[in-house]
């Protein structure tokens, strides 16, 4: 009779660890956010960025520069988006979904160089799953839509939701 | 005589190739076939016989430079014996003491064959290549400046993707350096002494011709800037230095000498050369004493120093440079003898590095008379 008591219990238990929301956190580490649209550091910032591309040479050099700009963009467009600057947030994670296509070819390219992958793939991987947490983050507070109305010019629609949806589709893909 | 320690000295040579090859890594599966487990099962008489090689080699080498003085040996002579020196230990071992030299070839390899920048690309990634197998540092990005990337493609392509044809190009390459040096040591001073305390002194030797250590072409460039300044070619003289600069940053600590020649070439004012060697005989020396609060004074740190002592020979710098060439040498024991870099040994490293040299200049400050009369006659 006493062991019969058990079963309800153990069933409860079991119910609570599975109903309990599990969460895959990546433990891939994003920078801090660096000079934002507007700082006087801005501007020299692009300009490094553009030079550094070609410091990063070699299959592995373009995926890690894409890579770190594909994260650089996308803690600047988090920031900004906490700042309700919906325009620049938009436009960097625009940015850092352009770097983000970049990453993958550039492995694909290492591997047909006949260079071992696997490391980097992982890396990749990594970088996607914590794209994605940011991304969803993002679109908690995010609205929807955001109509930017700037001087003397006509106004025009950012579907913001949908952007970061695309974002993660994307990242999605290098899972 | 002279023939008769000419010969014992490369049947000595050959014998410390023998016995180089002792150390080879079981990792390292191009030379396993010398592999002998011997250094692990039998670390006592390792360490016996390392520093009964090294003890010989000071011996050697006092006993040339005492025979060059003499005139017992001729330029001519130390000449055969640089160059027999050279060509015998470069069948040595490379990795017997340090492991830098696998670092220099797959540094190398990832600029070269992969076409990858080594200032950004670590060796690791590069999973499955059969060189991280004995390659130590491979965590790393390249350490050294971009001047030794661009000569390093020399033994690299010379090696036609041929581990261990890159492997003795490098060492080849280290050789070669080591000649120039002693030829610019000589250009330099106009006196062959130079080269014989440079040249024949064992730590540069081990280092050098054995070890493959990249210090001896910063010391060229920075030797080879100096002697062009002394020929007023200050342009010139720069980008050498400059060249050497980027290869290791110590020789920085030259640029103020160099601005200070060129001040005193403005002025019209002479050179006092023996006081430009001795400065930059101190600020390489500071170079090197500053070296354990990047990582640890590496044996071969010395190189930067020598050729400047070796130009100004001046009493206390030689006594003090070859008793740390001596005490130097001796810091590879404790690994040899315990296995290990942790507790005790990088005590004991520190004691044996430092105290001969205390204990020496606390002599030679108490003695002073005694040493000027013995066994250091310029």
């Amino acid at each position: 009779m006493k062991k019969v008591l058990w079963v309800p219990f153990l069933v409860l238990i079991l119910l609570t660890f599975s109903i309990a929301p599990i969460f895959a956190q990546s433990s891939y580490v994003l920078p801090y956010p660096s000079a934002m649209p507007g700082s006087f550091l801005y501007k020299p910032r692009l300009l490094f960025e553009k030079l550094n591309k070609y410091w990063y040479f070699g299959n592995f050099g373009q995926f890690t520069y894409s890579l770190k700009q594909s994260d650089k963009y996308l803690v600047e467009a988090k920031t900004l988006f906490e700042y309700k600057q919906y325009l620049l947030g938009y436009n960097a994670l625009k940015k850092s979904d352009r770097y983000f296509k970049e990453t993958l070819p550039n492995l694909e390219k290492a591997q047909e160089d006949e260079k071992n992958i696997t490391q980097n793939r992982l890396i990749l991987s990594s970088a996607a799953q914590r794209h994605i947490e940011i991304l969803e983050i993002i679109a908690k507070d995010a609205p929807e839509e955001f109509i930017w109305q700037p001087e003397k010019e006509r106004p025009s629609k950012l579907k913001i939701k949908a952007a970061i949806q695309l974002s993660i589709l994307l990242r999605n893909k290098s899972l | 005589m002279k023939k008769w320690i000419i010969s014992f000295y490369s049947v000595f040579l050959i014998a410390f190739i023998f016995y180089s090859y002792l150390f080879i890594d079981f990792n390292l599966s191009y030379l396993n076939r010398f592999y002998s487990n011997f250094i692990f099962d039998n670390r006592q008489l390792t360490s016996i016989m390392y520093a009964s090689f090294i003890c010989t080699f000071f011996v050697f080498y006092f006993l040339f430079w005492r025979m060059y003085l003499n005139n017992t040996l001729g330029k001519k002579d130390i000449k055969w014996i640089i160059g027999m020196t050279s060509l015998t230990l470069l069948i040595s071992y490379p990795a017997m003491l340090s492991y830098d030299i696998f670092n220099y070839v797959l540094t190398a390899k990832v600029l070269y064959l992969y076409k990858e920048n080594p200032y950004i690309i670590m060796p690791m990634q590069f999973t499955g290549d059969p060189f991280l197998a004995f390659t130590h540092a491979a965590n790393k990005i390249a350490l050294y400046g971009p001047t030794w990337l661009g000569i390093t493609s020399i033994p690299h392509f010379l090696g036609f993707g041929n581990f261990i044809l890159i492997l003795f190009n490098f060492k080849l390459l280290a050789a070669a350096f080591y000649a120039a040096t002693a030829w610019m040591l000589y250009k330099i001073s106009k006196d062959f002494l130079s080269v014989v305390i440079f040249s024949l002194n064992p730590l540069v030797i081990i280092e050098t011709l054995v070890s493959g250590h990249n210090d001896i072409a910063v010391v060229f460039f920075a030797l080879s800037g100096l002697y062009l300044l002394s020929k007023k070619k200050i342009l010139l003289a720069f980008i050498l230095l400059l060249l050497s600069i980027l290869i290791k940053y110590s020789t920085l600590l030259l640029l103020p000498v160099f601005l200070y020649v060129v001040f005193l070439r403005i002025k019209n004012k002479t050179v006092n050369w023996d006081k430009i060697y001795a400065i930059c005989a101190i600020l390489m020396l500071t170079a090197f004493l500053l070296a354990p609060f990047r990582e640890e004074i590496y044996p071969w740190y010395a190189i930067w120093f020598l050729p400047f002592v070796a130009l100004l020979r001046r009493k206390s710098m030689m006594v003090v440079s070859l008793v740390f060439s001596f005490s130097l040498l001796l810091r590879y024991i404790p690994y040899m003898l315990l296995g290990t870099h942790l507790d005790p040994s990088p005590l004991i490293k520190t004691l044996v590095t430092f105290v001969p040299v205390t204990c020496v200049l606390m002599f030679m400050f108490v003695k002073n008379k005694l040493w000027e009369k013995r066994f250091f006659r310029f």
